[in-house]
């Protein structure tokens, strides 16, 4: 039996881990089990991607050279290695390829990665400087995080052949956040602030 | 380290099911993350109602889009992002909760302190931690995320989350044993007996 007087020292992460976990209130499958009978997956209406094109269409055409991050916006050509010379002799050719292939693959990820970074800190500089996101705004932001994330699960477990893909995922994400967060704050061209989900015509 | 608490292993025979979307394989994944989801988030939001509004519509993400789900990341990482994601938007939502300080100055490597403590004394102290900063304890030292994971998932910087856990043990530490804010807290555990 428990004896309430009896101590021991804990370090504080252990005590909190050993917190019970808390229950809910009330039962909310019903609930949600009914929204799942009345919204299949397959039929729910997607309600980023209208906005996620909305900023990649507004990164096409205003935010190239107004996103303050110049070293990551530049980056889609550091994949591009330097051909072998005309001089290669033809039996190293093949040689010569798979070095190219595994060079530009190397290069083709520290290339993602850095936009990555360069992306997030910019991210980070903005959400510093502007007000929040609102209304739809803040449920597409919150979607592509989501997204994010998500990708970031499977980079943890990724093996290496698929990591390329997964970080171009990762930085087009990023890229569409950095755009809603940019055409919401910072897009002022002539002065007028233009919300990403504003109709382009 | 323990585990986190979502860290459950889940048979591939009812993943499969629910990505066929059989609602009993949803069903028994509910209750088997139930608690977990509502935990963290009532962590994160320190408020029982959103904490079951988090529940709700992580879920429903979670459903929604298991046959997005890749096999090759575990599927409580999987879900327990969602449910983070979910609890911390809100949390940006509730603007007077989100503290949004660089405090780099507060980061220290003191050593954390040692407790004895109740889980009705420790709930008391917890619950009054401002949000973030109890979000950035709870995902460090429960979830076992690292500061660059927190700073990502939060927006912020590595040193954000490092000042915010400093901030928070020192304050759990005042909280604990206000009378010496001492290194050391005293705090009451039950033991088993």
């Amino acid at each position: 039996m428990s004896d309430p007087n009896t101590t021991t020292r804990l370090s504080l992460g252990d005590a909190l881990r050993g917190l019970p976990l808390a229950a809910p209130d009330r039962d909310g499958w019903s609930t949600l089990a009914a929204q799942l009978t009345a919204t299949p997956a397959s039929r729910r209406p997607r309600r980023v991607w209208p906005l996620a094109l909305a900023a990649t269409i507004l990164l096409a055409v205003f935010g190239t050279y107004k996103l303050r991050t110049p070293s990551v916006i530049v980056t889609h050509s550091v994949a591009t290695v330097t051909p072998a010379r005309a001089s290669t002799p033809v039996n190293g050719e093949e040689h010569t390829h798979a070095t190219t292939s595994t060079i530009s693959d190397t290069t083709r990820l520290d290339a993602l990665r850095t936009r990555s970074q360069s992306l997030e800190r910019w991210l980070r500089q903005t959400a510093k400087s502007g007000s929040p996101l609102q209304g739809q705004d803040l449920a597409a932001a919150t979607e592509i995080e989501n997204l994010i994330g998500l990708v970031d699960v499977e980079l943890s477990a990724a093996t290496s052949a698929h990591a390329s893909a997964l970080w171009q995922r990762r930085v087009g994400l990023l890229e569409d956040l950095a755009v809603l967060r940019y055409s919401n704050y910072q897009l002022a061209t002539g002065g007028k602030t233009v919300a990403a989900n504003a109709r382009i015509d | 380290m323990s585990p986190s608490p979502f860290d459950l292993e889940l048979p591939k025979t009812l993943l499969d099911r629910a990505c066929a979307g059989d609602m009993a394989a949803f069903e028994q994944i509910y209750r088997r993350f139930e608690r977990p989801v509502f935990s963290l988030a009532w962590r994160v939001l320190g408020n029982r109602e959103s904490a079951q509004d988090v529940l709700h519509d992580a879920m429903l993400k979670v459903f929604q889009r298991i046959g997005q789900y890749r096999s090759d990341a575990p599927f409580w990482a999987w879900l327990r992002q969602i449910a983070l994601n979910e609890a911390l938007m809100r949390l940006r939502g509730s603007r007077h909760e989100w503290v949004d300080v660089d405090t780099h100055t507060l980061v220290d490597d003191t050593p954390e302190p040692s407790v004895r403590a109740d889980a009705a004394t420790l709930e008391r102290a917890l619950d009054r931690l401002p949000a973030t900063t109890r979000s950035v304890l709870w995902l460090y030292h429960v979830e076992g995320y690292s500061h660059p994971e927190i700073a990502a998932a939060m927006g912020k910087t590595t040193s954000f989350s490092k000042s915010q856990l400093a901030r928070g043990t020192a304050r759990m530490r005042v909280l604990l044993d206000p009378a010496t804010e001492s290194v050391s807290c005293l705090i009451q555990t039950p033991q088993p007996g």
